[in-house]
């Protein structure tokens, strides 16, 4: 961050975001980011407690294919994500019927975001859902509360630290995701391409604008969450 | 009324338990560790399904493998347990933890929170509290929430035994009090007589003996009974009856007194059922060798051997000679097969 702001000139940099339709790849960042957090939350969540507390078939199986996708270079998730929702594959067949395509689209950036971050998410939330004693679970049923209950008002609230870090560190990968991106999605592009294609037309000190702007976008969510996870720690301390 | 009668499973053998407690009794599930006990619990709270089973409550079936199956799910049993572990939420406050149930009202809350004398730590969360204190609040919970039995599983078994003593008493008042079924599962005797009003020997997944706490111990129903209740020794003895007379001697020579040994008879030595010297009129005297004496409260704890038995017993003073006869105060006779002798029945009270 020193750095950065150590190179940055303030008048290449305003006149940078201030050009003509040079925030749209924020935008677009900003939005698929969202959709991508949403994704995570609404599927990968359940996915994730499944897994921590067993509920899972062939759970070492599920847990290799987050390993390999955490472990895979984006890159080559991206080669592999054109044989999968490629126009000429079964699923690019229904998206085709949907009218709906995964490659150069909102839709393609999102899926590209969602395989480079769900598994940062789903390994961290699995353990955060892990680290709640399923003692105090079975307690709160003894007490009258329904499975979903407990999950609400026991389950979810010891959680949400770990969940809310874990969901920072997918947001983070997100929105910096580049390698798949670039191969399955390079339009409509967001700022990682923007510093790329920038920086490959008009060299580094036309870039470093736009990473200044990945950082401010990137940053903030996780902060919060490491301040309110910090300070959920310190009330349970009491 | 709480009635079960289960069967369960386990990876080494089965968990074969029956029970009925009426409203406001207190029963002790007492043996060793691994004995089942837990499991008798986790039956009766819906946590575990027997292989084969009746479990219910107030009139209410909650388990039934028979036909139709019944299950009612834990959250609809309305039974309580509480387990070593308190199980405090620690996410909410203590009021919170106390009112999860949300079937009590504000005076009620407060009426309970003061019997238990936990009215001023409302606004307090779990991780600041005791571990009495914790207890407390765990307890005032399951109060509060109205449970129609309380199940309690070694719970004060981390306290300190004053604090263990303390609780188990208010425990025993509030549940009396309420009219509640309660069943404590426990490996400490102490707390299983300070508790009950009956007492259930478990082992091996078994029921070996039922009967009040005072009735259990001065008349288990076999050696492994009194083995698990604390009888820590048997010597040589007659049937005779009432295990009266003398046994045993110290070179290992054969019975002397009135009664001679029988073969394969035992008396149980319970060590606070010993007397010091020799009365044949209040139970069976024998005589032995001190192996070692150490201090054992206010008094001594001995460990004699007679003939090829030994055993060890608590005197009020530190045995004076190596060689010393002392008095079983009416003790257990058991036949070579490890049953109770009928004729020695007929409990005599604590001396």
């Amino acid at each position: 961050m020193i750095t950065l702001l150590t190179h940055l000139s303030w008048g290449e940099t305003l006149s940078a975001l201030t050009g003509p339709g040079n925030l749209d790849p924020l935008i677009v960042s900003l939005a698929a980011g969202g959709v991508t957090l949403a994704v995570l939350i609404l599927v990968c969540t359940p996915l994730s407690w499944m897994l921590a507390r067993g509920r899972l078939p062939l759970p070492r199986l599920w847990e290799a294919g987050l390993l390999c996708s955490l472990l895979l270079p984006p890159l080559v998730i991206g080669l592999l994500l054109v044989f999968m929702v490629g126009p000429y594959t079964p699923i690019g067949h229904v998206l085709g019927w949907l009218h709906q395509d995964a490659t150069n689209t909102f839709l393609a950036l999102v899926i590209a975001e969602v395989y480079e971050s769900a598994p940062y998410y789903v390994l961290g939330a699995q353990a955060a859902f892990a680290a709640v004693d399923t003692q105090l679970e079975q307690q709160a049923g003894l007490l009258g509360d329904p499975p979903r209950r407990v999950f609400r008002r026991v389950t979810l609230p010891l959680a949400a630290p770990g969940l809310a870090m874990a969901l920072a560190v997918a947001w983070a990968r997100a929105i910096g995701a580049f390698g798949a991106v670039v191969i399955i999605a390079y339009h409509p592009f967001g700022i990682p391409l923007q510093i790329f294609v920038t920086l490959q037309e008009t060299g580094l000190a036309s870039a470093l604008p736009f990473a200044l702007v990945l950082l401010v976008v990137a940053l903030p969510l996780p902060m919060a969450a490491y301040v309110w996870s910090a300070r959920a720690d310190r009330r349970r301390r009491g | 009324m709480l009635t079960a009668d289960v069967e369960v499973d386990r990876r080494d053998f089965t968990v074969h338990a029956s029970l009925t407690v009426a409203a406001g009794e207190r029963v002790a599930l007492f043996g060793p560790s691994g004995a089942g006990k837990t499991t008798v619990l986790e039956t009766i709270a819906g946590l575990v399904w027997p292989r084969r089973g009746l479990v219910e409550l107030g009139g209410r079936v909650l388990t039934s493998t028979g036909s139709p199956a019944v299950e009612v799910p834990p959250w609809q049993r309305r039974v309580g347990l509480l387990r070593q572990d308190p199980g405090l939420f620690p996410h909410l406050p203590v009021r919170a933890n106390l009112l999860y149930a949300r079937s009590a009202a504000g005076a009620e809350l407060a009426t309970i929170a003061r019997q238990l004398g936990i009215d001023e730590l409302l606004p307090v969360m779990p991780a600041r509290l005791s571990g009495g204190q914790r207890h407390r609040v765990a307890l005032g919970r399951l109060l509060l929430a109205h449970c129609d039995a309380l199940l309690l599983d070694e719970p004060f078994a981390s306290l300190d035994e004053t604090l263990r003593r303390a609780l188990t008493v208010l425990v025993k008042d509030l549940s009396s009090e309420r009219k509640v079924p309660s069943v404590l599962v426990t490996h400490q005797l102490s707390d299983a007589q300070a508790f009950a009003d009956r007492l259930l020997v478990m082992d091996q997944g078994s029921v070996l003996q039922a009967g009040a706490p005072d009735e259990v111990v001065l008349r288990p129903a076999s050696r492994r009974v009194a083995e698990l209740v604390g009888y820590l020794g048997f010597v040589p003895a007659a049937a005779d009856g009432g295990g009266h007379g003398s046994a045993g001697s110290p070179a290992g020579s054969g019975a002397a007194g009135s009664a001679g040994p029988d073969a394969g008879v035992v008396a149980g030595v319970h060590p606070d059922r010993v007397m010091p010297g020799a009365d044949p009129s209040r139970g069976l005297v024998v005589t032995g060798t001190v192996e070692a004496a150490r201090p054992s409260g206010a008094g001594w704890e001995a460990d004699l051997r007679s003939g090829d038995a030994s055993f060890t017993c608590r005197l009020p003073d530190r045995p004076d000679s190596a060689l010393v006869s002392v008095t079983l105060l009416d003790p257990p006779l058991f036949a070579p097969d490890g049953s109770l002798i009928p004729a020695a029945a007929g409990v005599s009270p604590p001396a």
